[in-house]
């Protein structure tokens, strides 16, 4: 039989390695999705930290034959409804401001996730702000003080933030159209941003 | 091969090594060391965590009429469980309920694989479309989860592809592989193999937050 103490450290190593694995597994999953997007993009080169980039429209257009160059982020799984944009905030040099323009009462969302857990701490959309114009300053959890006036405040709780954003399209003509919608909803560093 | 093969497969290789790691972990003295102790606590260790979150997660799987959805994900309140196992549902970075729901099947009501060697319908009855405040959609998608070629590129059906309703209100959505005459403006072409479909409803109403709205089966016809 086996002895007390080899028990004692299988166990031991079998709980830490499932609770870790177990508490761990959203976190894994969605470093691969910030590589993808930091690494290849939609597969028209990598997107910056701290910029947004929208999927191109011939990607929608013509699903069926995707670039070759095209990453696994835009080519998995079927979606026709909505464009994708997609970029990672580094919020520990500074808040960054999200700018949403008017999207006259079309259905668009800008999911903030945290890649820790994969759960999502704020939206900006049509569901939870409207579609009018407006500008959202985003601070990560060491972020004391006020935000400038007009502009509303979300405050993430980890330094690091995986954006996505959707805008609807209507129909095949609309695309052009729902993609200059989408390529306006950007960010900029707060210190840019005029006076303040 | 079959989901059910695959199962008795994979039941079948889970005892066949489970009887030779209980065996030479309780019976067999001589093999035991601090490096084997550490090395299978970490691959069994690794192996519950998978299984612990597929479990959870067929728990906490709602499956009606074939198709099935996972209420809750993405909220920041959830406990490390509930999301281990929403990441194995859908691995991404998820909605939340409140702004979009997603439904799933690769089966038909009674529980059959769906397949391309079928025709089958989707059956609305009036006012009983996905209720949302913003759109709804069904996408259809080949065995690997991939966009299916077609002669009339449609990829999906949904508010704005102009499906017509019957003269009683009804609205079928034909899923098949070839064209069904006279019906093409609510046709969904299917691959000749295997599908799944998704079917998205995004700013979901009340009734399908509470659970009282239930997607309607896929009918096998042909």
């Amino acid at each position: 039989m086996i002895e007390p103490e080899h028990l004692f450290i299988f166990g031991s190593i079998m709980l830490v390695t499932w609770f870790l694995f177990t508490y761990n597994w959203p976190r894994m999953i969605l470093y691969v999705f910030k590589r993808a997007i930091l690494g290849k993009g939609f597969g028209d080169g990598p997107i910056p930290i701290n910029t947004l980039h929208t999927e191109p429209q011939t990607l929608f257009a013509d699903p069926i034959h995707p670039p070759a160059s095209a990453s696994n982020l835009a080519t998995t799984g079927v979606n026709r409804d909505t464009l994708l944009t997609v970029g990672v905030l580094d919020l520990s040099k500074g808040p960054q401001v999200l700018h949403v323009p008017d999207m006259n009462s079309r259905y668009y969302s800008v999911q903030f996730t945290d890649p820790s857990n994969n759960t999502v701490f704020a939206y900006v959309g049509r569901r939870t702000t409207g579609t009018e114009a407006g500008d959202y300053l985003i601070t990560g959890p060491n972020r004391k003080g006020q935000a400038p006036s007009g502009m509303k405040q979300i405050s993430s709780p980890n330094n690091s933030v995986l954006v996505l954003g959707r805008v609807l399209v209507e129909s095949d003509v609309d695309l052009s159209n729902a993609h200059h919608l989408a390529e306006q909803i950007r960010f900029t560093p707060l210190s840019q941003e005029g006076s303040v | 091969m079959s989901g059910r093969t695959y199962t008795y497969l994979a039941a079948l290789d889970g005892v066949i090594i489970g009887f030779f790691f209980v065996y030479s972990f309780f019976f067999n003295p001589n093999s035991r060391t601090v490096r084997n102790d550490v090395v299978q606590g970490f691959l069994i260790g690794f192996g519950l965590a998978f299984v612990t979150a597929q479990i959870y997660a067929r728990i906490k799987t709602k499956k009606i009429n074939g198709w099935t959805t996972m209420f809750g994900c993405g909220e920041p309140g959830n406990g490390f469980l509930f999301r281990a196992a929403c990441a194995q549902v859908f691995p991404g970075p998820i909605n939340v309920q409140k702004e979009a729901m997603y439904w799933t099947t690769d089966v038909d009501g009674p529980g059959h694989l769906l397949s391309g060697e079928h025709d089958y319908i989707m059956h609305f009855p009036a006012g009983q479309l996905p209720p949302n405040d913003a759109f709804w959609s069904l996408t259809m998608g080949d065995e690997h989860n991939r966009f299916v070629p077609n002669p009339i590129n449609r990829y999906s059906v949904s508010d704005r592809s102009g499906l017509v309703p019957n003269a009683d209100g009804f609205i079928d959505i034909y899923i098949q592989n070839a064209a069904p005459a006279g019906h093409e403006s609510n046709w969904l072409p299917a691959p000749a193999g295997k599908f799944i479909l998704w079917l998205r409803v995004y700013q979901p109403g009340a009734a399908i937050l509470n659970g009282e709205y239930h997607v309607p089966p896929v009918v096998k016809v042909k």
